[in-house]
Order: structure tokens, then sequence, then C-alpha cells
């Protein structure tokens, strides 16, 4: 796919038509009931139950191919590229520049699931597998990068896109550490770069342009909140600040130095945000139960409502089709996560807690 | 209000228009039209994106879409009233 970046950066854009379609597309996401009843299936049921539904297409072109588990999650994966393939298809204008920035996030997976794929040594064949083709890298480049041999050469092959710059920076770091937090990180940092690059800082904060604002630095905030408390727990040798993401308005870089040392004072800090409230939940679980998952299970939803309270206050602005990405890509991972935990014998209590939902 | 001023307005009213009234009319029903044409714009390319996910919305969705179009029969009311006259 290839992506209509600047040229229509100015032309009108046709809301009403993508947010109808995207509403109507939101409104057959799995339910609470569909999940209810998911969760105390087995997993050959979930493939059946997965054939009548929306994923009925995508189960019986991969139906041949693979079995049980892995079919379901091959079929989420390829009707997720479906449907953002759609989003951009059906955009113009500044809309479909506002989802494209959005949708490079898929971008960034690929070339995360390649490079990690190479650093583990998987099979060629299994990682392309895993790659979920909604970004804007060529068909032909993610090729390219699956067989590449090396790290390295996945980051010869990156120059010249968004990534190039940061990548080969990043590179001697990994070299020099032999992790991949540098890279993933550098990724992650050119994908937030671009993102936010040739948006007003400081746009009316009713304007559409505000919310769409709004949300990314929110999601920013949150990833950096999210790394912070991995580094913390973790107790890497690894100075928060060097991963810092710009763009968001809970912290600085500085600040999340101090702050990454302790869980307490971190917490503290959102607490007194403007996230507090949203999260406050979420914070309780992290003091009480020293869970990390659980909490950023709780990210994901409060991100995913702050969505729809922003596309509930203005209907006709990209904020309706963000918050689908975000519910479509939430219903994903429940249904990977029950498919998996069924298969690994997990009882449902066990895979409630690691659903999403709302 | 004094009689003296209420003749002075009625006075000057009357005196010539500044377009003759069928052409006032054409007017009002021409800028209804755009109103229409342009609320229609929106409404339709949504209608048509409910119809494209969902089959059944045709009936719904055709009803919407024509809905502003009663401005434009208010317009041709006008019309009548004034050719009327």
């Amino acid at each position: 796919m290839t992506v209509r970046f600047e040229e229509q950066n100015w032309e009108s854009a046709n809301y009403e038509y993508v947010i109808t379609r995207v509403r109507s597309r939101r409104a057959k996401l799995f339910d609470d009931d569909d999940y209810r009843k998911l969760v105390r299936m087995g997993p050959s049921e979930i493939s059946r139950f997965m054939e009548e539904t929306e994923y009925e297409t995508e189960m019986n072109a991969l139906g041949a191919r693979y079995s049980g588990v892995d079919l379901v999650e091959y079929a989420l994966n390829r009707n997720l590229a479906k449907h953002f393939d759609d989003l951009l298809r059906w955009s113009d204008g500044r809309l479909y520049d506002y989802v494209a920035r959005y949708l490079r996030k898929f971008d960034v997976w690929n070339v995360k699931t390649i490079v990690r794929g190479i650093y583990s040594g998987a099979d060629a064949n299994e990682v392309e597998d895993d790659l979920i083709r909604a970004g804007e890298l060529s068909e032909q480049l993610l090729d390219q990068l699956v067989a590449a041999g090396s790290i390295e050469e996945v980051v010869e092959l990156l120059d010249g896109t968004i990534f190039g710059d940061d990548l080969a920076e990043a590179y001697q770091d990994y070299e020099d550490s032999g992790v991949l937090v540098p890279l993933e990180n550098a990724l992650d940092r050119a994908f937030y770069d671009v993102l936010l690059s040739g948006l007003p800082t400081q746009p009316e904060v009713d304007s559409p342009t505000g919310l769409y604002v709004s949300f990314l630095t929110a999601e920013i905030d949150f990833r950096n909140l999210r790394n912070a408390l991995r580094l913390a727990r973790s107790g890497a040798e690894i100075d928060p600040a060097e991963y810092h993401i710009e763009g968001g308005r809970l912290f600085d870089a500085d600040e999340i130095g101090a702050l990454a040392t302790s869980t307490d004072q971190l917490v503290q800090r959102v607490r007194e945000s403007t996230y507090g409230d949203d999260l406050d939940a979420a914070l309780d679980t992290l003091e009480a139960a020293d869970s990390l998952i659980e909490f950023e299970h709780a990210l994901d939803a409060a991100l995913l409502e702050y969505s729809d309270q922003l596309s509930n206050r203005y209907p006709l602005s990209v904020c309706p089709v963000l918050s689908y990405i975000l519910a479509k890509e939430r219903e994903v991972d429940n249904i990977r996560a029950i498919a998996r935990g069924r298969e690994a014998g997990l009882d449902s209590d066990e895979i409630e807690q690691e659903l999403v939902i709302l | 209000m004094s009689s003296a001023l209420l003749q002075a307005f009625v006075g000057s009213t009357a005196a010539a228009p500044a377009i003759p009234p069928l052409a006032a009319a054409a007017l009002a029903v021409g800028l209804a039209a755009i109103g229409a044409g342009y609320a229609e714009r929106g409404i339709g390319a949504a209608a048509v994106g409910a119809i494209a996910e969902d089959d059944s919305m045709f009936g719904r969705g055709l009803i919407l879409t024509v809905l502003p179009e009663t401005i434009v029969i208010l317009a041709l009311v006008v019309v009548f009233l004034t050719l009327g006259q």
C-alpha cells in the first residue's frame, strides 16, 4: 500500500461517509455476551463460533493451511488488516492523513516482529504469518525484510523510510548492549515523531484537530507510563529518560528519570494528573496486587474509554475512526487471549482477567 | 408608536422595491435549493455509507436524505403566495 500523504493533505475530508461506515462496523464488534460465551468454549468450538461471525471469510481462506488456535490467530490478523485497509481506502484528504499517521503503528509492529524473529532465530515463514499488513510499508519491502538474514540488513533496508535514521542510530546501542530495547524504542520514537509532526501544538481544545492531538498525547503519555513502570519493575540498569517519547504532557524526560525509581511516587504523580479519574481503579489494582499486567489492561481500557468520549463529543472528526481502530484492536487481542488461554488450559476466571472489556 | 413615525416607515417601504416580486420569489427558491443541496450532501454521503454496511438501511437512508427537500417545498409555497398577490 502506498500512502498518499503530502499531496492531498488539504483536500476536504469525507467524514460523513467514513464515520457512518465505521460506526456501523463498531456496532458489529463482539459484545460482553459474545465474550462470555467464548470464554466458556474449547479451542475447536471457538473456531466454529468464529466461522459464523465477521471472521468467516478469513477462517475459510486459511482453514486449509492452519488449524486450531493458530487458525484463529491468523484469521484475526488478516481480518484486522482487511478492516484497516478499508479505512484507508474510504478516507480522503485530511482524514486520510490522520488515519494513515495512526496506522503506521502497524509498520512499527511489523518491523518489531521481524527484528524479534531474527533475534530469536525464528523461521521466516512463521514471522511472515505474524505480520499485519495494514501499514505504509509495501508488500515488497516487507517480504524483503522477512527474508533478511540479520538485524543489520533490516536496518539497511529501512533506510529511507521514516524509521531509517533513528534505527541506524540505535543499532550501535543494540550492538553494545545486546538487547532489543534500543531498537524497539527507536521504532516507537520515529513513529510518534511523525505522528505529531505538522500538527499544531496548542490547537483549540474543542476543534477536531485539538481532540486528535489530545488523543495522541494521551496515547504517548500512557506509553511513557508503561515504559517507566516496566523499567521500574525489571530493575534494569537503563536510564528511563533515554527512552522517553516526546510529545506527552504527563511528564518530561527529566521527571521520568527520577520517578521511575519508585513505583509509589509514579502512581502518586499519575493520580494527581488529568488522567487521575480515569485511571483511579487501575492505580488501585497496581498498588494492591502488584500486578503490572492488570494495570496495563486497565490502561488500555482507559484509553478506549477516553477515545469513546472524544468520539461522542465531536462526532464529525477523526475521533470515531480512532476509537473504532482501538476497539477493533482490543477485540482481536481479547479473542486471541481467549483462544490461547483455553489452549493452555486456563479456567474461565483467569481468562476473563486477561480481557480488556469496557 | 406615534402615527407619524408609522406613516414615515410605511412610506419609505412603499417606494419601489429593490427587485420585482417574481424575481424575489425565484431568488428564494434558488437559495433554498442551494441550502437543501448542501444539507443533502452530508446526509447522502452518510446514508450511502450506512447502506454499504447494511442493505436494510436503504429506506431509512432515503428518507433522511430527502428531508432537507422540505425547505425547497416551503420556498415553492412562497412563490405561489407571491403569484397570488
